[in-house]
């Protein structure tokens, strides 16, 4: 108990004292036998004597020794929880920074729990994450794990605290050249200390990330926020490959990209520059039926749209885009008749029913349900008969766009901007480092690296003499090849 | 009697002293295109015609002519004259063969100069005569898609072609590149009468006038070619409906094309277009094509206004039009409607019911509608119907018709985003969006802020992926994990 309890130092410490005292106090712990952590000592268990929030390791230590010992008895498993609960409430990330695993292993335990018992709130989970992580800006095997678990009980909208946080980082293993950062240090980015060493995200893969980013998009298509869902769609088409090699994925992100775009638009989205040609025409040709559908929503013909929409119900219901193809079909009637006020300013209803092909008294409830829904910027004055009503556009803001572009969200998101773009600066940074290196280990000369490869021969003259060598070898290297 | 070919009113012109501007071969191909569009000037016409064919050796095009009379019901002049036919046949095969013959001659004895002037000679008369005679003779003969008259004179123009190889001088190739575009551009009007596809014509008539540009010739000489290229692509552009291009070539065409000798055996004013044609076809493409201060500084206040002198009814209209009486510019350009649509360049494919004539009115008149709506915010249509009354309206329709033709156009104009304009179809009237500078622009502002924010995300994402390796690698390839096998796999 007293080695438990040993660490940390009542005085405070500097960041490599501390990282030097807590490694030793790991070791010190690692040697411990497994009983140390469950027996109690004074009739009182380990986790009443420990402090969750300055003894987090041995806390940790314990509570995974705990759940061991669990029966079937479901008030033990309350308790337990609650324990935990209260752990991640009050834990130091600090020190939990060093013992990945144990923290990556307990989280588990704590979703299997709350499976376990029927617990539909998942706020423990995504806290427990944010409080290791406030910017949870580092991808983690977690990340995915959650939002799954969300998806799973069908309480899709718990995943947004997480989802929300934008990703900056993936962890990587950290170069061996470049000083590492002690986990104990103040850091700006939460990747320094997730990396693959630090077991606090288990190894990733590719379709592992595409995975959580399709499914987070599905969550925003849900909750309607489409401009984020496209955000994480593209993230999913664009990804990186070698060879151009195409994931299942992306065709699933592909379709829905189409769709969304057909809703937020009214036609699909323009392609994102850096799009990979081969990547495009693979992923078109894998979605016929979907763009044989945007083509007709484009040329608002919704005769043949409908008509594509009822041949193709097996592939919607197939692909899981049934909901969003019907949800197309009613948006395409509003796109008709918004398109009307690119002609008119006011006209009476019998016109826009000649124009939708629908019978008068029809249209008048469609409109009036879409003046309800303001997804139609306009007024209707009741005639003496439904044909005789006038619908009138408002003239003062032009298509869709709200009315008060609000001044406030609009500079939160520069700033958040600009933040990105320093991010990206400092990633770039990296990168260059990054590539010196696998470039070394592993010859991957990749096109996609191209545009860094060349910036790294522009550095070259200033860099140290180590650094000259290496790419000398290089040259010879190119020539032998 | 009705006529059964589209028709337009009696121009304003008298057709002796109007012809007598213009030379074969292209003469009786204008006499031709009056005559299947004037029913009051056709028999004039036709008789005309027949008079300057019968004078020339084209066999075929007087069969033209008399089977237009027999449509047109001129009985009169429907009858062929078989004698003058078989005299004419005869004749033109015998020359065919004498020159055929010298030609021949000729390359015997391997005499570069004789050569080019055997094969040029032959070359002027395959074009006089259609080259009806040649086609029988000829060996390579082109495949019969054509009528004879075509065929004939695609003969010719490969035949003068071939002159380019005993070509010796610059001057040479000028006189050859000139007489290419003469018999190009009679080519192409031959394929717009007879209702065949003119434009790859058209493009020769361009080509060999770009061509003149730059021939190589002297100074002299190349200031005489100048103004026959300009006018050339002008033609070709205007024929092929690129009626801003056909603006720029025609504008650029220096007055000395009116007072110049015939260059190289070749009149232009004469055989191809007057320079009062030359000052309507620039006038009227400026119209349609040009914004107010271009027309104020590259028509009126240019070297081209001295064309305009010659024709001060089309000055008038341009200045009418500066001054936003656009009324009266329209009324005035449609008096000489008629004479234009009987000109052979601009009347073109009025067969198929559309002019040049009527698509650079129907610009003029675009162009106006927007230019008038431009100084109100609201406009009713039966204002608009009254300033711009809708063309081809009978006199007799009432207000509501007019109203309704008037909001038609209008829907069309707004439609192809000509005006910027909605139509409030309540009140019958036509209102100018308000817009709200202050309100665009921000939403301008931060749809792009988005859009770069987006961005730089997915750049962001791509950097991170290739730090951390998470490419996605295909199938065979080592840990080729990628795609729906993963799908469902825990941890």
């Amino acid at each position: 108990m007293d080695i438990l309890t040993s660490f940390p130092p009542l005085k405070a410490l500097g960041p490599e004292a501390f990282d030097k005292q807590i490694t030793a106090y790991l070791t010190k712990l690692d040697k411990l036998p497994t009983a140390a952590f469950s027996k109690a000592k004074d009739g009182k268990s380990p986790l009443d004597v420990l402090s969750p929030s300055s003894n987090s390791i041995p806390y940790m230590y314990c509570l995974i020794e705990a759940t061991k010992s669990l029966g079937k008895d479901k008030a033990k498993w309350d308790e337990l929880l609650s324990k935990v609960t209260l752990f991640y409430a009050t834990f130091d990330p600090t020190q939990v920074r060093y013992a990945g695993q144990l923290w990556c292993d307990l989280w588990k335990w704590t979703a299997d729990c709350l499976d376990h018992l029927g617990i539909i709130d998942l706020s423990v989970l995504s806290s427990a994450i944010l409080r290791l992580d406030p910017s949870a800006a580092t991808f983690t095997s977690l990340h995915l794990r959650f939002v799954r678990l969300c998806l799973g009980n069908n309480t899709p909208s718990q995943a947004l605290p997480i989802l929300d946080r934008d990703i900056y980082a993936f962890p990587h293993a950290n170069a061996k050249n470049v000083l590492a950062e002690l986990p104990s240090e103040e850091l700006g980015l939460s990747n320094a200390y997730i990396n693959e060493k630090s077991g606090l995200s288990e190894k990733l893969r590719p379709d592992l990330i595409m995975e959580y980013y399709l499914l987070g998009a599905q969550v925003y298509i849900g909750t309607r926020a489409l401009s984020r869902a496209r955000l994480f769609l593209e993230l999913v088409i664009l990804h990186p490959a070698q060879n151009h090699a195409t994931s299942a994925l992306q065709v699933e992100a592909f379709q829905k990209w189409l769709l969304i775009g057909l809703l937020t638009d009214g036609k699909p989205f323009p392609y994102p520059r850096t799009m990979d040609q081969s990547t495009i025409k693979a992923l078109r040709s894998m979605s016929k039926a979907y763009e044989a559908l945007t083509e007709s929503f484009e040329r608002r013909d919704s005769a043949k749209f409908y008509a594509e929409m009822d041949a193709g119900q097996q592939i919607w219901a197939e692909n899981g885009n049934y909901r969003l193809v019907a949800e197309a079909g009613q948006t395409l009637m509003q796109y008709r008749v918004s398109d009307l006020q690119k002609t008119y300013a006011a006209l009476p209803v019998s016109r826009v029913a000649y124009h939708l092909g629908l019978a008068s008294e029809d249209t008048l409830s469609t409109l009036d349900n879409m003046i309800r829904t303001s997804s139609l910027d306009a007024t209707l004055t009741p005639g003496a008969t439904a044909a005789e009503a006038v619908l009138r556009f408002n003239m003062k803001s032009s298509g869709r766009t709200q009315n008060n572009v609000d001044v406030e969200t609009q500079t939160k998101r520069i700033e958040e901007l600009i933040a990105a773009v320093r991010d990206a600066d400092k990633r770039l940074e990296l990168t260059k480092e990054h590539i010196d290196i696998t470039k070394r280990n592993k010859r991957t000369g990749t096109d996609a690296e191209l545009a860094d490869q060349m910036d790294l021969s522009w550095d070259t003259p200033s860099a140290p003499a180590g650094v000259m060598v290496i790419s000398e070898d290089e040259a010879e290297e190119d020539i032998m090849a | 009697m009705a006529s059964p070919l589209p028709s337009v009113g009696t121009p304003t012109f008298d057709l002796e002293s109007h012809t007598s501007n213009y030379t074969p071969p292209l003469l009786p191909l204008r006499l031709l295109h009056i005559a299947a569009h004037c029913p009051p000037l056709s028999h004039q016409a036709l008789t005309l015609a027949l008079e300057v064919i019968k004078l020339g050796k084209d066999v075929s095009l007087y069969h033209r002519a008399t089977d237009l009379a027999s449509l047109l019901g001129h009985a009169d002049l429907a009858v062929k004259d078989t004698d003058w036919l078989a005299r004419r046949e005869d004749a033109n095969r015998r020359e065919l063969t004498r020159l055929e013959g010298e030609l021949k001659g000729y390359k015997n004895n391997l005499i570069r100069e004789s050569i080019r002037m055997g094969q040029e000679d032959l070359g002027l008369h395959l074009s006089a005569t259609g080259g009806q005679a040649a086609a029988v003779t000829k060996e390579d003969e082109l495949e019969a898609t054509a009528t004879p008259s075509m065929q004939g004179l695609v003969v010719a123009y490969t035949t003068m072609s071939r002159v380019r190889d005993y070509c010796s001088t610059p001057s040479h190739i000028a006189g050859l590149t000139l007489r290419l575009q003469q018999i190009a551009l009679q080519q192409a009007v031959t394929a717009q009468q007879t209702g065949l596809s003119a434009s790859p014509h058209w493009q020769n008539v361009l080509a060999t006038s770009n061509r003149l540009k730059s021939v190589g010739v002297k100074e002299e000489e190349q200031v005489l070619l100048t103004p026959l290229a300009a006018a050339g692509a002008g033609l070709a552009h205007l024929c092929t409906s690129d009626y801003i291009s056909a603006a720029k070539s025609f504008l650029s065409v220096p007055f000395s094309l009116a007072t110049q000798p015939a260059v190289q055996g070749v009149n232009f004013i004469a055989s191809t277009a007057s320079a009062n044609d030359i000052a309507i076809y620039g006038a009227l493409t400026s119209l349609a094509t040009l914004s107010r201060e271009e027309l104020q500084t590259k028509v009126l206040d240019s070297p081209f206004r001295a064309f305009l002198e010659l024709e001060p009814h089309v000055r008038k209209a341009i200045s009418l039009y500066l001054n936003a009486k656009y009324s009266a510019c329209m009324a005035l350009l449609s008096r000489y409607y008629a004479d234009w649509s009987l000109d052979l360049y601009l009347g073109a494919g009025l067969s198929q019911g559309h002019s040049h004539v009527d698509r650079l009115f129907a610009r003029i008149r675009e162009k106006s509608i927007t230019a008038y709506f431009s100084s109100f915010s609201s406009v009713s249509l039966s204002s608009l119907a009254s300033t711009f009354p809708p063309t081809g309206l009978a006199p007799s329709t009432s207000r509501e018709g007019v109203e309704k033709v008037m909001e038609t156009e209008i829907l069309s104009l707004i439609s192809s985003g000509a005006l910027n304009a909605r139509l409030d179809a309540v009140n019958g009237t036509v209102v100018a969006p308000s817009k709200d500078a202050r309100v665009e622009a921000h939403a301008e502002a931060g749809k792009l802020a988005e859009e770069v924010e987006r961005g730089l995300r997915l750049r962001l994402h791509r950097v991170n992926c290739l730090i951390s390796n998470l490419e996605i690698v295909g199938a065979g390839a080592p840990g080729g994990k990628g795609g729906k096998e993963a799908w469902g796999l825990g941890y």
